[in-house]
């Protein structure tokens, strides 16, 4: 699929180039991936000519999915995710009876890539889905009581599903981004309650006194990164290849109001602080782009 | 249907729904298309050939087809979690597969396995028409040998007139509804499937005007794709 750009042979660094010791790129690329990348890394480049905290292009597109009440579509790069948000009345939790809920999910099938396989969901999947439901709940993106129909009997509870459709790694980036584009895409019929029954009228739900937006408190939005090599270098927005080869990786949220959300670190011993504080740098950069991506 | 003979969305009885198709779409699979019936949306993708998954299923001589399904829980009006197992998928899987097993030149794959992955991104009738034929297109992108398309349509009798491609509402009404899948250049018909009750005299017709859709159907795919390999040649001679 991809073409691998050889015309001259990739050196081993210390080997003499005899032709023993000749490969193509994307041989060399399979037989010593992080050797191939720290041939970029140290020009300052990477194999997909992005600088190393460049991002790669991202569009957002609202509304693809019209049996949905809210639904968006993010695309970065080549990781491609469609999230849709579906409102049901159900009853409230035991110890909410005034609050409604949201329930994400993130389903990674091997539709879209090579290494999932099918079956129940992958660790992979389900890590995301967590800290999707977390930004949501701790940073309290919708006060739940705007979700009540009525006290102690209905509830709406959001079903947000994000299903990627092209992985090519910084799935955590995409989902985020398109949860929070699809929140802001719902319209639900307003419903009435009468004597125990909840009627929500039929028809399309519009921009319309009859319908309701989603009050967003905040808008969270994150931007990953990977650490590699021993040297541990920052690469931004990585893709499937480098983050297969990365030591760590670090997850940064942020809000609109440039408030932190979540941070999460993981792999990579480094005793570094200043890593960290050039990631929050760059994750606010970020999250401006992403916003007036999103606000388009 | 309206008095002026028009069906509950304005199309004629014979009329097909605006068909929306593009291969290579997913820049991870091997083959991919995605295509619309109306508002019935699918996504497929083609891996393959590739090493079969296991070992025991490996045949000496040929490849082996797998077809699964996705069903997004937002693609139909009320939400429903479908678990994989759901029998109805299963079911369906099993005719896309067998409808591509007599096309697909399997021999000149010995060993691997090709894997079809449908998405179901939004659902309003005529599912596995649209599956069969997002797959053609998939498998052809792919670059799969195959002996002809394979395209499908579904036909029925809503108030006693003989439509085709059926949407939601019209299959959830009282109706009989039959899906072919046809081979265009032989006419031949790899799969028909019906679940209804219909009188013996008025199959004919129905499978008449299902072919006759199989071929519009077919127009718009061969386009899709030769206008496709006419933008890569293109690029390429640059």
């Amino acid at each position: 699929m991809s073409s691998s750009t050889t015309t001259t042979p990739a050196a081993v660094n210390g080997l003499a180039t005899s032709p023993a010791f000749t490969f193509s790129a994307s041989t060399f690329q399979k037989l010593h991936p992080t050797e191939f990348f720290r041939n970029f890394v140290s020009q300052g480049v990477r194999p997909d000519g992005r600088l190393l905290s460049s991002f790669r292009p991202t569009t957002v597109h609202y509304g693809v999915i019209t049996t949905a009440n809210g639904s968006a579509m993010v695309r970065i790069g080549g990781t491609t995710v469609v999230c849709g948000v579906k409102a049901e009345v159900a009853e409230p939790k035991l110890d909410s009876p005034d609050q409604g809920y949201l329930v994400p999910n993130v389903d990674l099938s091997p539709i879209c890539s090579n290494t999932f396989r099918p079956g129940p969901p992958s660790e992979q999947a389900q890590v995301v889905s967590e800290s999707i439901n977390r930004v949501l709940k701790e940073s309290k993106v919708l006060d739940l009581k705007d979700l009540c129909i009525e006290e102690g009997k209905a509830v709406w509870a959001l079903w947000i599903d994000v299903v990627c459709v092209s992985y090519d790694g910084n799935i955590y980036d995409a989902a985020l981004a398109s949860v929070m584009a699809a929140l802001k895409n719902v319209r639900i019929r307003k419903p009435t309650y009468e004597e125990g029954v909840v009627k929500v009228p039929g028809g399309e739900a519009a921009d319309d006194e009859n319908s309701f937006k989603l009050n967003l408190a905040r808008t969270p939005l994150s931007t990953s990164f990977v650490l590699f090599d021993t040297s541990l270098t920052l690469l931004t927005d990585p893709n499937f290849a480098e983050e297969s080869i990365s030591q760590g990786q670090i997850s940064v949220t942020i809000d609109e109001q440039g408030q932190l959300c979540a941070i999460s670190k993981v792999g990579a011993a480094s005793s570094s602080q200043t890593l960290l504080k050039q990631c929050v740098e760059r994750a606010r950069k970020r999250n401006e782009e992403l916003r007036s991506i999103m606000n388009q | 249907m309206a008095l002026t003979g028009l069906r509950i969305d304005g199309r004629r009885p014979g009329e097909l729904r605006k068909i929306t198709s593009t291969t290579s779409v997913l820049s991870q699979a091997d083959g991919s298309a995605y295509l619309e019936h109306g508002n019935t949306k699918v996504l497929a993708a083609v891996y393959g050939p590739r090493e079969a998954r296991h070992r025991a299923l490996v045949v000496h001589d040929r490849a082996i087809l797998n077809v699964e399904f996705n069903v997004a829980p937002f693609s139909t009006g009320e939400r429903r979690r479908r678990t994989k197992n759901d029998k109805r998928l299963l079911e369906m899987a099993s005719f896309i597969k067998q409808s591509f097993e007599p096309v697909v030149i399997a021999a000149l794959y010995p060993r691997s396995q090709i894997d079809i992955y449908l998405q179901i991104i939004q659902q309003d009738g005529g599912i596995l028409q649209a599956c069969i034929n997002a797959a053609t297109l998939a498998l052809i992108d792919a670059g799969i040998a195959m002996t002809d398309y394979v395209c499908a349509c579904t036909a029925g009798w809503v108030e006693r007139e003989a439509v085709i491609d059926l949407n939601h509402i019209e299959e959830s009404s009282d109706t009989s509804e039959v899906t072919i899948a046809m081979l265009p250049k032989s006419n031949k018909v790899t799969l028909a499937q019906m679940e209804s009750r219909l009188h013996v005299d008025k199959l004919e017709e129905l499978l008449s005007l299902a072919s006759e859709g199989c071929k519009q159907i077919h127009q718009v795919l061969d386009k899709t794709i030769r206008d496709r390999a006419e933008d890569l040649a293109q690029k390429m001679a640059v």
